[in-house]
């Protein structure tokens, strides 16, 4: 456990020390911050932050590739990789500490944008209860896509590969798993709305908590983190 | 204690590892020698265990590092060749990084950074940014780290690659240093600098062992070479017949001279004298009579022939 939060916290600090961190939080900002103002702060709309809820799911497909494409890739590329794995610790630590990492930088980014709420609160009067279901899903939602972003920096030593692969599988999952499914209808739409995340994101933009779209979501992120987990494994028996 | 076991390595079907077999104990320093590419970084890896041998096994003060991985792994102080480290974090930072890595706790980290910081000569840097670091600090931050835990086996690739000379030289000191109390291996294609800063040789080629000397050794044996106008057959037995000489080789050379490559046995010594007799009594003329120590040049290249 003690190694695991000292990965987490190396990841989570690098964020910060390099470059790419401050780039991420900065874009991120100042388009929500742009939303915020133009469209949520119009008198007479009602005091909520769905818009932007729903314009942060897009940002994450750009934003969580970019937290994730150098959590393993940079490692290979480095080579850093090899005293990390020749430590005493499990290759399970290694990953899931990268991970937790990235996840907690995803906080941290999320954080400033309370700032919102707290303008809301002093103009009028908001719901609290969408406010925090829709928080909630952005964070479910960029933690699946980290997740997958793992899973593609572990295969490949390239940072812009990563990135590039990351982004490229999030669309075929979000167009797969919407329009693909109508399109394609019976029977495939019933197997590939389940898959869908933004949909479930919709939920939670409207204030619904639904504990299967969070048990569903936890599990993809368990999965793929497992299957980053195999990827590094599998390295060392090249 | 290491004990390498008959391990081999193919990458598909490259065999990059065939049958290597060798010991290092605590208190010694190991060398291993050998061309580029002959397997030397892979046998480590071995050891380290980033890569498992196709075949035979590695033990570490009895464990084996593929089952006791995690066991073995708290014993090794590692240094790869290209002495990966991240560049965004500080020399303090990273150290202290590894430190955890290690399960050390936070006074254990403190003591054994400020003792590694000073061992390795890094305290005008240990705020610095590593990637800002000469190539010779970068080196010894991956020292300091590999030390950290206070290891009792040292794995060290290519440990000076890169250094200029001075710090070449410094760097044989602390591995010296080190050896006293520690198994130390380390693997280069340097002949000097292994002969200075080790106790034992291995020499690899095309994977597999190809000779093995203790330094001792290398400082005793001697070869003499002898240069005679004289009929082979009549020589040869005479100078067989010397007390002291292990075996001869003649090589024929231009207008009815020979060149007999003379190698004494370990109590032997200098047998000069005894052919400059020989040559008096039977008046063959001589143009050549020395000796050298067949030091670690020779062994490698012994080693090494038919490879490169």
């Amino acid at each position: 456990m003690k190694v695991l939060a000292a990965i987490a916290t190396r990841e989570f600090a690098s964020m910060f020390r390099l470059p790419i961190g401050w780039v991420v939080m900065a874009l991120y900002l100042l388009l929500t911050g742009v939303v915020f103002a133009a469209v949520t702060l119009r008198p007479g709309d009602p005091a909520s932050l769905r818009g932007l809820f729903t314009l942060s799911d897009w940002l994450l497909m750009f934003v969580a590739p970019a937290i994730s494409m150098r959590l393993l890739s940079d490692e290979w590329r480095q080579g850093s990789i090899e005293p990390l794995m020749t430590a005493p610790i499990s290759d399970w630590q290694i990953v899931i500490g990268k991970y937790v990492g990235a996840a907690l930088f995803l906080l941290s980014l999320l954080a400033p944008t309370l700032v919102y709420v707290a303008v809301l609160e002093a103009l009028s009067s908001p719901d609290y209860g969408p406010i925090l279901a829709g928080y909630l899903g952005l964070l479910l939602t960029g933690m699946v896509y980290l997740a997958l972003g793992i899973v593609c920096s572990a295969l490949t030593s390239s940072q812009v590969v990563a990135f590039l692969t990351t982004i490229f599988a999030l669309l075929i999952l979000r167009i797969g798993t919407t329009m693909g499914a109508a399109a394609l209808g019976a029977p495939w739409d019933s197997l590939l709305f389940p898959l869908s995340i933004d949909i479930r994101m919709l939920d939670f933009a409207r204030g619904i908590i639904d504990t299967r779209h969070i048990v569903v979501m936890l599990a993809a992120c368990a999965w793929l983190v497992t299957i980053a987990v195999s990827i590094v494994e599998s390295r060392r028996w090249r | 204690m290491i004990e390498v076991a008959d391990i081999h390595k193919s990458f598909g079907k490259v065999k990059a590892v065939r049958g290597v077999t060798f010991t290092a104990s605590p208190g010694e320093a190991l060398g291993i020698l050998g061309p580029n590419g002959a397997g030397k970084t892979t046998t480590i890896r071995m050891i380290t265990g980033w890569l498992p041998p196709t075949s035979g096994s590695v033990t570490v003060d009895g464990l084996d590092s593929v089952d006791q991985s995690m066991a073995v792994r708290r014993r090794l102080g590692y240094l790869p060749e290209t002495t990966p480290l991240y560049p965004e974090m500080r020399v303090k930072q990273y150290l202290d990084y590894r430190g955890r890595l290690y399960r050390l706790s936070r006074s254990q980290r403190k003591a054994a950074i400020d003792h590694r910081i000073d061992q390795c000569a890094l305290t005008a840097v240990r705020d610095r940014r590593i990637g800002e670091l000469s190539k010779g600090y970068k080196q010894r931050v991956g020292l300091a780290s590999a030390l950290l835990h206070d290891p009792p086996i040292l794995i060290l690739d290519e440990p000076t690659s890169g250094l200029d000379p001075s710090q070449i030289a410094e760097s044989r000191n602390l591995i010296r240093e080190l050896a006293q109390t520690k198994a130390v291996l380390l693997s280069s294609h340097i002949l000097p600098e292994v002969e200075k800063a080790c106790d034992r040789v291995i020499v690899i080629a095309q994977g597999e062992v190809r000779a093995e000397a203790t330094m001792t050794d290398l400082m005793t044996s001697r070869q003499h070479t002898i240069e005679l106008k004289a009929d082979p057959t009549a020589a040869l037995p005479a100078i067989n017949a010397i007390k002291g000489v292990a075996s001869i080789k003649p090589s024929p050379l231009e207008s009815g001279w020979t060149r007999f490559t003379v190698e004494a046995t370990n109590s032997g010594g200098d047998l000069r004298e005894a052919l400059g007799a020989l040559a008096l009594t039977n008046s063959w003329p001589v143009r050549e009579l020395s000796i050298k120590s067949t030091g670690l040049e020779t062994l490698f290249a012994n080693a090494v022939e038919g490879v490169q």
